[in-house]
């Protein structure tokens, strides 16, 4: 990768205007952490730069300390070729750098109009519900951006709330726009429509720092394409020359060995049965309607559908935490319909919950804590109704190497570590708990490539011993190359139930809730 | 087009600055190292506000010192009022365990030492032990049952204790108002709003202070035990600290929302008791002297911690014993709760600043 490293890349028309953004040789550390070191940018007028990198490669810190949050230990900023120095975050708005955070910072209560007046220095003095509305219509049409003035944010869909965001940003003066893995929360009809903008934007001589690391859409949108590794920067090429494959490896530092791990051949016995389940529904959110559904031992049940058909449901249903109000549910031949959550435990079921930060751990305290929750009834980890300490600390030192996380201490709360090595903490002590089953609910969403392909080894790892799996993804890709059985969720129903092999196509339709005819 | 060249924007040879950064987690010592601090800073502030108000420093830094931890008898005064403070303290810090905030303490309080007031007053006489053992239970009891209300409304039906804990204390405390006044009054001395002298006391330590101190250690130092070494204690720090976690990991937290707000309202009851069996000897009204109150500074200066609580709450004893020394010597009431209230203040700034700290770093 050394050419890559000092390699020059003209600018796309071939002209010398000087970038409209240039950082050189920025340094960042925090406690223990190197986050930036002798990383260099520059981003020029009208282009999509993406900002590629794995989860805690720097890419948010970059930009924070472009748009004035951090300060640089050492490096310096350019806009326009003369060197500035962002004291905070309004030095840079001043500067034309306005930035699309990835969890948007909108009053969810306030509307449109009012949240695009919030703290902005052109805010009349007296305003009025009419005053708002119009000048927001003026700013709708100055950026030919649509919103909806007097809509509050709560009611706003993910996507309509970013093009809030992005309007704010831009009538600040923004010539420069940095969206934060903009895609993270938006449909793929909302993701089109996104892309969009930006070409619109650049069209009109904006430019655009897009955050990402989904290789597929970087190399869609982006002119050239910066990729972060550990805080430093390891290239930066022109999407016209790039590839998959080449901007994995440049992510990751090494080949990525693509997924399809063949199967051994176990004995097939039922582990888990729902037999004619149904769950209660709750504001408009349907839940399963009269689902019979079994998993089997060494096998990976893929579970497809657009969220929000009962998926969620499901993985609670099967792991205890909702209980059916009708039908029934049995593990290894044992009715457990009316049990809780500590029961499907003990019976060796393991869950990694799909929102792990508000279910699967609890962020303030120590990982010893977090990763005794699901095995302290049990010696060795207790004795009587005492807990053994010095036992937790074996198990929570095991925990982290089977989690490949190094923490500098297990007293820390666990909010310190990155969302990824949260997963993998998580992935790790549920895998452990998981002798007849694991319940996987979008085990890999937000995680980088290699902490991916981690989690995905452990539950193809899991299944080859012998342990049913289920894994429930909106990512269909993920559960093609891992699935051994794929059933598709419509309405909190089984509406299709395929083998491989897979066609795509069919599988879509099924997701659009075309009924299965084949069965 | 570029108008600076290249090298001269190459960062320069590093200066160095101090920064501040946030440390990710906060040790022990750094924590008491901070209290020291505050306390000193403290020290310093009053001194000098005193000195500008033309007091005697020196005499009344004496003075106080004497009154609280230098002589027998301020010893003694001190381990006293440290009594039902531990016991109030740890009560509000159990709660914050599970996430619950008992406001309430001052009624649990009251009720607890009516509870004891009416078996001292009205059952058939005893050996002392065997009284003083009913009275601590019957008070116990009795502060468990003013939080049984509060405890199944929240857990439940989820109805903030916060809001019933306080309500339920104003009702309490009337309550021991009315019998004291009323039909519990002391029929030999009718012109004082209480009752007749309970004859069961405290026996005394050595140094005088009343056995109160021993049994508010031992009480905390068995519910330390359980609460950070138990199965138990663990399913409640997990259940307050997340509850969806707590779902996940199958703990059954609505038992153990009751359990620990009854183990509360317990505590607190029983410092009713030892109040009025080790320092009043009868039931009036004002009984609790705002120890129950107390309880909820306390026990968050200590954050929650019950090793915390007992030395919070012995620091507490000191201030109020110093504030009743101040007050001989010419300060106002008001003047002696500022003093007060500045050292909390200085306090909860110690703890926050802990959490930071300089380091040296190159900048361009």
């Amino acid at each position: 990768m050394a050419e890559l490293e000092s390699a020059t890349i003209p600018s796309p028309d071939g002209s010398a205007n000087p970038p409209m953004v240039e950082m050189r040789g920025i340094d960042k550390s925090f406690p223990g952490i190197i986050a930036n070191a002798a990383v260099n940018l520059d981003i020029r007028p009208g282009e999509v730069h993406a900002l590629l990198g794995e989860n805690g490669a720097g890419k948010s810190t970059l930009m924070n300390i472009l748009t004035g949050i951090y300060q640089p230990d050492a490096g310096v900023i350019l806009v326009d070729g003369q060197p500035v120095s962002f004291r905070k975050p309004a030095d840079a708005i001043a500067a034309g750098v306005g930035m699309v955070h990835q969890h948007f910072k909108l009053v969810q209560a306030f509307t449109v109009a009012e949240n695009l007046h919030l703290g902005f220095r052109e805010t009349p003095l007296v305003v009025s519900r009419a005053i708002l509305r119009r000048r927001t219509e003026d700013l709708e049409q100055r950026y030919s951006l649509k919103v909806s003035p007097e809509a509050p944010i709560y009611r706003l869909s993910a996507g309509e709330q970013q093009r809030v965001e992005i309007l704010k940003a831009l009538s600040r003066g923004a010539k420069l726009l940095i969206l934060d893995e903009p895609t993270a929360v938006l449909t793929t009809e909302e993701a089109r429509l996104l892309f969009r903008v930006i070409r619109q934007l650049t069209a009109d001589g904006f430019s655009v720092v897009f955050i990402s690391h989904k290789l597929d859409e970087v190399l869609d949108i982006s002119d050239r394409i910066t990729v972060l590794r550990s805080g430093r920067k390891i290239a930066t090429v022109l999407a016209a020359d790039a590839d998959h494959k080449m901007l994995a490896n440049l992510m990751v530092g090494h080949a990525v060995t693509p997924d399809s791990q063949q199967r051994p051949q176990t004995a097939r016995e039922p582990v888990i049965a729902l037999r004619r389940v149904t769950t209660a529904s709750e504001q408009g959110v349907c839940g399963l309607d009269h689902i019979d559904l079994t998993l089997y031992s060494g096998e990976i049940l893929g579970v497809a559908g657009v969220a929000g058909n009962g998926q969620r449901e499901l993985s609670e249903t099967l792991t205890g935490l909702r209980p059916p109000t009708e039908g029934s549910i049995d593990i290894a031949g044992a009715d457990v319909t009316r049990s809780d959550a500590r029961v499907f435990v003990e019976a060796g079921i393991g869950h990694i919950p799909e929102d792990r930060l508000r279910s699967g751990i609890a962020a303030t305290l120590s990982l010893t804590r977090n990763a005794i929750l699901r095995e302290y009834p049990k010696a060795p980890l207790s004795f009587g109704p005492w807990l053994r300490e010095k036992a937790a600390r074996t198990f929570v030192d095991a925990l982290l190497k089977t989690a490949n996380v190094a923490a500098p201490s297990v007293t820390m709360p666990i909010r310190n570590l990155s969302g990824g090595n949260q997963q993998r903490f998580v992935v790790a002590r549920e895998t452990r708990v998981a002798t007849r089953a694991l319940i996987a609910a979008y085990p890999t969403r937000g995680l980088d490539i290699a902490a991916t392909e981690t989690v995905r080894s452990a539950l193809v790892a899991l299944r080859n011993a012998g342990v049913a799996v289920m894994v429930i993804s909106e990512d269909l890709d993920e559960l093609l190359s891992l699935a051994d059985r794929l059933i598709v969720l419509y309405g909190g129903r089984v509406i299709g139930e395929r083998q491989a092999p897979w066609n795509r196509d069919d599988l879509g339709m099924l997701m659009g809730g075309r009924v299965d005819d084949r069965n | 087009m570029t108008a600076i060249s290249s090298d001269k924007l190459m960062p320069s040879p590093p200066a160095k600055r101090w920064r501040l950064h946030r440390l990710p987690n906060v040790d022990r010592k750094r924590r008491m190292i901070a209290y020291g601090l505050s306390l000193l800073i403290w020290f310093i502030l009053v001194g000098a506000g005193l000195a500008l108000a033309s007091f005697p420093v020196k005499d009344i830094a004496i003075r106080s010192i004497s009154a609280t931890l230098g002589s027998s008898y301020g010893l003694q005064q001190t381990l006293t009022l440290a009594a039902p403070l531990i016991l109030t303290g740890a009560a509000v810090a159990v709660a914050m365990r599970i996430g619950i905030w008992n406001i309430g303490g001052e009624g649990q309080f009251y009720f607890g030492a009516w509870a004891a007031a009416g078996v001292g007053l009205f059952l058939p006489e005893g050996p002392a032990w065997f009284m003083l053992t009913l009275m601590a239970a019957a008070a116990a009891i009795a502060g468990a049952i003013w939080i049984v209300i509060p405890a199944v409304g929240r857990a439940y039906l989820g109805i903030s204790e916060i809001i019933t804990t306080l309500l339920l204390s104003f009702v309490a405390s009337f309550l021991v108002y009315y019998l004291a006044a009323g039909p519990w009054r002391d029929p030999v001395v009718p012109t004082q709003a209480a009752t007749a002298r309970i004859v069961y006391e405290l026996p005394a330590l050595d140094d005088g202070a009343h056995l109160g101190i021993l049994i508010a250690l031992g009480a905390v130092a068995v519910l330390g035990l359980f609460l950070n070494y138990s199965k138990w204690g663990y399913e409640v720090i997990i259940a307050g600290a997340n509850r969806d976690v707590a779902v996940y990991a199958g703990i059954p937290i609505r038992r153990r929302i009751i359990e620990v707000m009854l183990i509360s309202g317990l505590l607190a009851g029983l410092a009713g008791m030892i109040e009025l069996t080790g320092v009043v000897h009868r039931l009036q009204g004002g009984i609790s002297n705002q120890y129950g109150a107390l309880g909820i500074p306390i026990a968050a200066v200590a954050g929650g911690s019950l090793t915390g609580v007992a030395i919070v709450a012995g620091f507490f004893a000191i201030l109020l014993n110093i504030g009743v020394s101040l007050q001989t010597q010419g300060l106002s009431v008001h003047s002696v709760l500022g003093i007060t209230g500045l050292l909390l203040f200085i306090i909860a700034a110690a703890e926050a600043a802990a959490r930071f700290s300089f380091r040296r770093v190159a900048t361009s």
